[in-house]
């Protein structure tokens, strides 16, 4: 079942001979529950592809489809609800909230939705990411590995039908980064959930089903265990 | 580069946004205290125009000290200019006349011209011989005289007594008042006027200008011992010592002192606003810190660094805040001048406040300095592994997690934020408390202006014509005549009966009955505090004016009796004040002239006062005097109202001035300070956007942070703003009047909505500006 489309996607960058074209004509698609690496050198545009495709940022051209919906049809407000409820976000910096404790920050988009945390889940999730007995903890207190299972958590308790990964390992020892990569097939695994990570390591992108190479702003279908089409 | 802090400009340059802040700040910071010293100052150089007007420009009086005592005193270095002074028939009792109307006479020395800027000359000299007179432009027009004439004073024991005019003064508004003439004449020949020449026989003061540069009191005090003059012969011009700083007088110390306790909290908003924003802007540039130290920098140099940044702001922010401050004396001082322009004609447009400069220029570099101390320090703490690892939060504040239990998460983050930090807690809940402090303290100077000075009531004549001895003989049609004239805006008449008798159920008591016409009865109105005016007007009714618990009430019935004659009347209304006075405890009725009619059967005015329109010249006084006749008294009150208008003027423009630039900062300051709080967390705000916070919830966080300091800020500003505004009240005020403190609820109210108001602008402009912003660009710190 295909969850996410991104057709002719293009960002420009500045105007006249400034002008960067930081993506160019991009398409692909994703399955569910499938996983796919983007790798590729600094400045080719990796970044500026995931926070197109999470809605972070408009593009200059093309469109992006979640689960049928149209992002960039949806306006400001429309499209942070639908983030918040359809896509999780894990970042290289962490990008946790320092004034809320483990609990509060893997529950934040929940809360900002007004909801209660499922306590069941919430367990089960804490338990999986080996947080239970850090859960008061505020991030400060937490080592950099721990911090990403955070983040994880964060992007995991919604059940969000895309994770965007965006150098998760980046800011991690080898080992912190072979654990934080194994809970997160896991956990995706789990709960059926398509992740598109972006990473310079090749042993993590062996991990992935597919891997889509940026290059230039282009962007170019790698191939691996699903062998996808190219674009 | 010759050295690092030649990093300075560019790292300015680069950090354009946050520089830009604290520049608003030291801006701010110095316009307020350049504002607040140069009003206080021009103030105090009107308040001085104005002592030295109304009292002169003497410091000291000495009375009954001998020609010779007097004459060793004027010899003194520090004594500028001394003269002997007395007066006869200064309350027109005694009777000495010219040409038939009363003449105040005055005695005194040349040096007098030196010493009262009134008795400035404006043709002619001081007499230098015997039988010479200055006399004022009254007596000079009325009696067409020019200099050289003779003049005859009649003494009142009916001598004759011939002078010849040296020279002329202008107008003198206590003549004018009385319609009366001044003569002034040597000492001398004073002498010999009033008690056939006998030194011991007059009781004239010596009046002495001694140099502003020296120290008046401790001049006075030798005087006092050199000539063993008790403390009760000697008068201080307090006024005027006290805009010299030189009074020692109680109460003008109390006003020294708050003015000294105002002057500080002035200083320390000032400071508040630089170091808060200083902080803050230490606080993001975090890694930047860190890198110098990565690279090398000891502490002492990034201390030296974050100082030498202050210092550079202060390069074109001190003289931009300092010009603001002037620009805003000016248009005030403009305002003075087309408010009251003969009063403050002489008040220069564009002039200079040196101790305005002086006190933003000092001040503002000092509190710069001052409040780079702690940002310095905490730059020079800052570890190089911030840079290193680039990881740039300012973790180790955070003790405590967010409260999400009882409110909403953005509240319950926004609450956290404002809390998270107890410094920089304690310095927004400050500042903010400190607008308050500022607002209650400076409030009472509104209440000391109330007590000090009285407005000019809107009933207020230019010219009064007023019948002989006070009878009911001025013709109604004269009030028409003069109401139809060019140049007058109102005339309005009164007749008065006095000591009438009343009854009342309490007992017998006496009044004065008053009748008001149309205009009169109108502004009364604005003084009604019990019952209404219906009853007034259809006739049989009085109003009475509130004279303490003795008052008559309204709806009691009274009986006056007019040549035995006895009439009902009801008291429809009671006023709390009116613009005439009763001799004690005789009671103020005021009526319809119909009434006032029917019970007295005169039909005739007391009194007529005009007002005069703007452009109203000397002629239209002269036909107004002409139509009065020769009988009637006349008094002019232009001059003294502009006196009272301007004293007004220049008090409420420097008192609401100064609340004005208050509210002004505290707006300024509470919209900078959240901007600012905004700015520091923008790129946690960034990543909150990132994982879904919308618009409103981004909002709503602002908003709790700036209500938690506002909240806060409420506290503790009443908590110390409520005391030291009773005491300021209790020292300007209750030491003076005897007025009681109130809890002062309007005050508090205004400056609640001015920091409502500006919570509400603070708000909304960074979280619009959080909204506009790129997710993408804040989380990745661009």
């Amino acid at each position: 079942m295909e969850i996410l489309k991104v057709q002719n996607l293009s960002k420009v960058y500045g105007q006249g001979e400034g002008q960067v074209k930081a993506l160019q004509n991009v398409s692909f698609s994703m399955e569910k529950g499938e996983f796919a690496a983007v790798v590729g050198e600094s400045g080719s545009g990796k970044s500026t592809l995931l926070n197109l495709v999470g809605g972070l940022d408009l593009p200059t051209g093309g469109k992006v489809f979640l689960d049928g919906m149209d992002l960039f049809e949806l306006n400001e407000k429309e499209r942070t609800v639908f983030r918040r409820r359809n896509i999780g976000f894990i970042f290289q910096a962490f990008h946790l909230i320092e004034e809320l404790d483990v609990e509060q920050n893997i529950a934040f988009p929940l809360l900002l939705d007004h909801q209660k945390p499922d306590q069941e889940r919430l367990e089960e999730l804490l338990g999986l990411l080996g947080l239970k007995e850090r859960r008061k903890h505020l991030p400060s207190q937490l080592s950099g590995g721990q911090q990403q299972r955070v983040a994880i958590g964060r992007a995991l308790l919604m059940q969000p039908m895309l994770i965007l990964a965006d150098e998760p390992t980046g800011n991690l020892d080898s080992k912190s980064s072979r654990d934080v990569m194994d809970l997160l097939i896991q956990a995706a695994g789990r709960y059926q959930q398509t992740i598109l990570m972006i990473t310079h390591n090749d042993n993590l992108a062996a991990d992935a089903d597919r891997v889509l190479r940026v290059s230039d702003g282009y962007l170019k279908d790698m191939g691996g265990k699903a062998h996808e089409k190219l674009s | 580069m010759k050295s690092y802090l030649d990093l300075v400009p560019i790292s300015q340059k680069a950090n354009r946004r946050q520089s830009r802040m604290v520049r608003i700040c030291i801006i701010l910071s110095v316009f307020l205290i350049t504002a607040i010293f140069g009003m206080a100052d021009m103030e105090i150089r009107s308040q001085n125009a104005q002592a030295k007007i109304n009292y002169g420009e003497w410091h000291a009086g000495f009375r009954s000290v001998s020609d010779h005592e007097a004459a060793l005193i004027s010899q003194r270095p520090k004594v500028l200019a001394a003269t002997r002074y007395d007066t006869l028939n200064y309350r027109l009792t005694m009777h000495y006349q010219v040409e038939g109307t009363e003449a105040v006479i005055l005695g005194m020395d040349e040096d007098a011209l030196n010493i009262f800027p009134t008795a400035e000359l404006v043709e002619g000299s001081f007499p230098e011989e015997e039988g010479g007179v200055v006399i004022d432009q009254n007596m000079r027009e009325r009696l067409s005289l020019e200099l050289g004439d003779e003049i005859s004073l009649m003494t009142p024991e009916g001598t004759e007594k011939t002078y010849h005019v040296t020279g002329f003064w202008g107008q003198f508004p206590m003549l004018a008042v009385k319609d009366v003439f001044g003569v002034a004449m040597r000492t001398e020949d004073f002498r010999n006027l009033s008690l056939a020449g006998s030194e011991n026989n007059y009781d004239s003061c010596l009046y002495v200008k001694f140099s502003s540069r020296c120290n008046i009191q401790k001049e006075i005090k030798e005087i006092q011992k050199q000539f063993q003059i008790p403390e009760e012969q000697v008068n201080r011009n307090e006024l005027l010592l006290a805009t010299i700083g030189q009074s020692q007088d109680v109460s003008m110390m109390a006003i020294y002192a708050v003015a000294l306790v105002l002057a500080f909290l002035v200083a320390v908003a000032g400071i508040l606003m630089i170091a808060g924003s200083l902080n803050s802007n230490v606080a993001q540039r975090t890694v930047f810190f860190g890198m110098l130290r990565c690279l090398g920098a000891s502490q002492k140099q990034v201390i030296r660094f974050v100082r030498k940044e202050a210092l550079y702001w202060c390069r074109s922010a001190v003289p931009e805040g300092v010009l603001l401050g002037t620009v805003m004396v000016w248009a005030l001082s403009a305002l003075l001048r087309a408010l009251s322009p003969s009063y403050f004609g002489e008040l220069p447009c564009f002039g200079i406040s040196f101790i305005g400069i002086f006190a933003g220029v000092v001040i503002g570099v000092i509190t710069v300095c001052l409040a780079a101390q702690s940002p310095a320090r905490k730059a020079a703490q800052v570890s190089p592994l911030v840079a290193a690892s680039g990881n740039a939060s300012n973790r180790k504040k955070i003790r405590k997690a967010a409260n999400t239990r009882f409110y909403g998460i953005e509240t319950g983050l926004g609450v956290h934020h404002a809390l998270g930090s107890r410094k920089n807690f304690i310095l927004m809940a400050c500042s903010f408390a400190f607008s308050i402090i500022l607002f209650l303290t400076f409030s009472v100077t509104v209440d000391f202006m109330k007590h000090a000075v009285n407005p000019l009531k809107p009933s207020a004549p230019d010219v009064s014509i007023i019948s002989p001895d006070n009878s009911c003989s001025l013709d109604k049609n004269l009030s028409r005549e003069l109401m139809s004239m060019d140049g007058v805006k109102r005339a309005f008449g009164r007749s008065f009966a006095y000591d009438v008798p009343v009854r009342t159920q309490a007992g017998e008591r006496q009044a004065y009955l008053i009748s008001y016409e149309d205009f009169q009865m109108e502004w009364a109105k604005d003084s009604l505090i019990e019952g209404s005016f219906s009853e007034l007007t259809e006739g049989e009714a009085v109003l009475a004016v509130y004279k303490g618990e003795d008052s008559l009430q309204a709806g009691e019935e009274i009986t006056m009796d007019f040549q035995g004659e006895k009439s009902l009347l009801k008291v429809a209304g009671v006023l709390s004040d009116c613009p005439f006075s009763a001799t004690e405890g005789q009671d103020i009725l005021i009526c319809s002239e119909d009434t006032f009619t029917s019970l007295t059967g005169e039909k005739a005015y007391t009194i007529i006062d005009v007002q005069l329109t703007r452009n109203a010249g000397d002629h239209v006084i002269q036909r107004i005097r002409a139509l009065g006749g020769e009988n009637a008294a006349f008094s002019d009150r232009r001059l003294n109202n502009e006196e009272v208008k301007g004293a007004v003027w220049s008090l409420r423009l420097f008192i609401y001035g100064f609340l004005g630039v208050i509210m002004l900062i505290s707006a300024f300051h509470i919209m900078n300070s959240i901007a600012m709080s905004v700015s520091a967390r923008i790129r946690q705000y960034g990543a909150m956007r990132a994982v879904g916070m919308d618009s409103g919830q981004m909002l709503k966080m602002v908003a709790a942070e700036a209500v938690t300091y506002g909240i806060w800020g409420v506290i503790i500003g009443c908590g110390l703003g409520l005391p030291l505004s009773r005491l300021c009240f209790e020292n300007l005020i209750t030491m003076r009047w005897g007025t009681e403190w109130r809890f002062p609820i309007v005050p508090l109210c205004v400056i609640i909505m001015v920091m409502v108001c500006s919570l509400a602008f603070a708000v909304y402009s960074p979280a619009r500006r959080i909204r506009d912003l790129s997710v993408v660009d804040t989380i990745s710190g661009r």
